[in-house]
């Protein structure tokens, strides 16, 4: 009978005790004071909204056709603050093939905010944390095989001026150590001057533009004819990211 | 008492079911929708540094290496179902290619490096010879999409894993739901390929006082700790550095080696210090099988270096041995193999099909 008091007492106490021990780790979940930040990407030729297949002239006068682009925006933050959600889900992959990967929908907690900053591409840090899932699945062919790392943005094409079969062009974007980082911190600042707010419940949408032109011409000019291939990290790749770090405005922000 | 008896059982049942119940829900790391998985220890033996795999991001279970070591046996992984990744890594050769400079892969291409030995990956910082792959999990890649070694691609795989009712019910055993992903897939690869373990060899039971080295192995040994532990570290036989051992490239293949990843022409003709663990049955040398014996790998050493902007200081003059000191060299390498793993039943194919034909292994 001892035995069975003795029992009665600590079954819930190490049932409690356990439960506790398993807890899983805070999460951060979304409360009743976030709201939803919506960004929408638009990819453009200067003024004329991208359509793939079409022929547009890049700064070079060389004409070409966009078959494939891709990009990872990654760590969004509005001032300081990021979305609420598991570090997991911080990765996108914008596809100009697939509209809905385009608009970013994350919830936010609420605020009076300035400024977007995102990484164009993937942090150094997933890059060497074996096999991932989501945005990082290397399904979505954005992860070199023979040399580990993500492909941080892709263009490919086709244009009379390049040199290779079936005039292709492809700029494969990537390297995230040492000399070789692409990787770029773009901050845009909401235009006005003026914050906007996102209140509790309520949606704030961010309409960017990527303007493909720039990937032609930034700091430097990259002709399809010079360099109509670019797939492993190193310098050409470097001065084609400096390119397309300029290629993000704002068009709008709604609160 | 009856009634205080039954009201004492009624309060038990209820308090263990709910407690049950509590752990259950929050213990969702072992189980998972219902399902158990059973936790296995990561093997680290005795003397050996702290892994450098993050087990902790993939903790081993008894479900995610048996899907693993499935994965590692099935040719459902190549285009055309003949290279499952046991074709080219086999286990009687520490999973080597025995025998083959290059390996077989699909139509009939071959690979342009010698397949080394799996084992002691848990360790390794870089994978292949270039160190080109900076985790293990994602390491398989490279060969299912590479088209002369498996030719296909992880769409696919997941299509025809898909189709297989004992993968569903082997990844709902290890994940907790039957979702095929490549994610799942790459864990489970690499759950098996990190348990391939070499820690019993002759050597090593000799460091342990349990056996005594011959006259030979003894003096090979010494030599050994001389000439080479500089890059043949031990415990694990190799630093895991990157170096030039004055081996010309072969016209035709040209294989830079490390600088081919890293565009660094210091880094020409520079390829992964290989582990000399199970050495003797890891046939042909260096990264492309260009020497098919212990005795010639000596010889390079020895008289075969050539010399160039990136050779290796510690090389570059040679390594000379005696005739007698290369017989008691290879003597000491041979006290290296372990076929504690090379017969471990675990480690074998869980079907024990037959799949090397005497005319392609
Ligand atoms: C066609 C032959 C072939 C097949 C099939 C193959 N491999 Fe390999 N494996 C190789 C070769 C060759 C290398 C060396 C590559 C290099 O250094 O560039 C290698 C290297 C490796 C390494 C790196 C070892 C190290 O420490 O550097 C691992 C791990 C590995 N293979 C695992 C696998 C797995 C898992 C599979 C199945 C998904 C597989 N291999 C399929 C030939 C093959
Ligand atoms: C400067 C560092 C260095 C030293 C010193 C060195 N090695 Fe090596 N060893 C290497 C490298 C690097 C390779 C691989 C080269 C390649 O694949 O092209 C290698 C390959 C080998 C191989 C072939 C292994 C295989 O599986 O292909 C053997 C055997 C070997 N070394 C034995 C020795 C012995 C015995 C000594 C001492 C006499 C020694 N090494 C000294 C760096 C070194």
């Amino acid at each position: 009978m001892k035995k069975l008091v003795l029992w009665m007492v600590m079954a819930p106490v190490t049932g409690l005790c356990l439960s506790f021990m398993y807890s899983p780790s805070a999460v951060n979940h979304p409360s009743s004071k976030t709201g939803k930040l919506i960004i929408s990407f638009r990819n453009s030729v200067d003024a004329l909204p991208l359509e793939l297949n079409k022929t547009y002239i890049n700064s070079l006068q060389e004409p070409f056709k966009v078959t494939r682009l891709k990009y990872y925006i990654s760590h969004i933050e509005l001032d300081n603050t990021s979305a609420v959600i598991t570090p997991d889900a911080n990765y996108f992959l914008v596809n100009e093939e697939a509209p809905v990967s385009k608009t970013i929908t994350v919830p936010f907690p609420a605020g009076s905010y300035h400024r977007i900053t995102f990484l164009l591409g993937v942090d150094s840090l997933r890059n060497v944390s074996g096999a991932q899932s989501g945005a990082l699945d290397p399904l979505n062919g954005m992860f070199w095989t023979w040399n580990s790392g993500y492909i941080m943005a892709k263009l490919e094409g086709r244009s009379p001026a390049s040199s290779l079969p079936l005039q292709q062009f492809e700029f494969h974007i990537g390297g995230f150590q040492g000399r070789d980082n692409v990787l770029k911190k773009i901050s845009l600042a909401f235009p006005g001057g003026k914050p906007f707010v996102l209140k509790a419940g309520k949606t704030l949408t961010i309409d960017i533009n990527a303007n493909i032109q720039k990937w032609f011409q930034g700091p430097r000019s990259i002709s399809i004819a010079t360099h109509p291939s670019c797939t492993t990290p190193g310098s050409l790749a470097k001065q084609i990211a400096d390119n397309y770090a300029e290629m993000f405005s704002i068009v709008s922000v709604t609160d | 008492m009856n009634v205080k008896r039954s009201t004492l059982s009624l309060y038990f049942i209820i308090l263990i079911t709910t407690s049950f119940g509590l752990m259950a829900d929050s213990c969702s790391k072992k189980v998972k929708n219902n399902i158990a998985t059973t936790p296995l220890q990561p093997d680290i033996p005795e003397g050996f540094p702290k892994p450098v795999y993050d087990f902790e991001n993939n903790p081993l279970t008894e479900e995610g290496f048996a899907l693993g070591r499935k994965l590692f046996y099935d040719g459902r992984l190549s285009i055309d179902g003949n290279f499952p990744c046991a074709s080219c890594h086999q286990q009687f050769a520490a999973f080597s290619s025995y025998d083959h400079s290059f390996s077989h892969g699909f139509n009939n291409a071959f690979t342009t490096r010698n397949a080394p030995g799996l084992f002691n990956e848990a360790w390794q910082s870089a994978f292949h010879l270039d160190g080109g792959i900076n985790n293990l999990e994602v390491q398989p890649l490279a060969p299912i999409t590479a088209p002369n070694e498996m030719a296909e691609s992880i769409e696919n795989i997941i299509r025809k894993l898909n189709k297989d009712d004992v993968y569903r019910q082997m990844f709902r055993s290890a994940f907790g739901d039957d979702a095929i992903t490549s994610q799942r897939m790459l864990k489970a690869l690499a759950q098996f390929t990190v348990s391939l373990v070499s820690a019993d060899s002759k050597y090593d039971r000799f460091k342990k006082g349990l056996l005594a080295f011959t006259p030979y192995e003894e003096r090979g040994y010494a030599l050994f700790k001389q000439k080479c532990a500089t890059c043949h570290t031990e415990p694990l036989f190799t630093d895991g550095s990157f170096r030039n051992i004055g081996l010309p490239a072969v016209p035709g293949i040209d294989d830079l080696g490390r600088m081919k990843i890293t565009g660094d022409p210091a880094d020409s003709l520079k390829f992964k210090v290989p582990s000399l663990r199970n050495v003797n049955i890891t046939v042909p040398y260096m990264h492309d099988g260009r020497f098919a014996s212990l005795e010639a790998c000596l010889q390079h050493y020895n008289n075969g270096v050539v010399k160039s902007a990136t050779v290796d200081p510690l090389v570059a003059d040679g390594i000379h041995l005696s005739n007698t000191e290369v017989v008691d060299m290879v003597a000491f390498l041979r006290t290296l193999t372990d076929t504690t793993l090379t017969k471990n039943p675990r480690f074998a194919d869980p079907e024990h099909k037959a799949i090397f034909s005497p005319d392609r292994h």
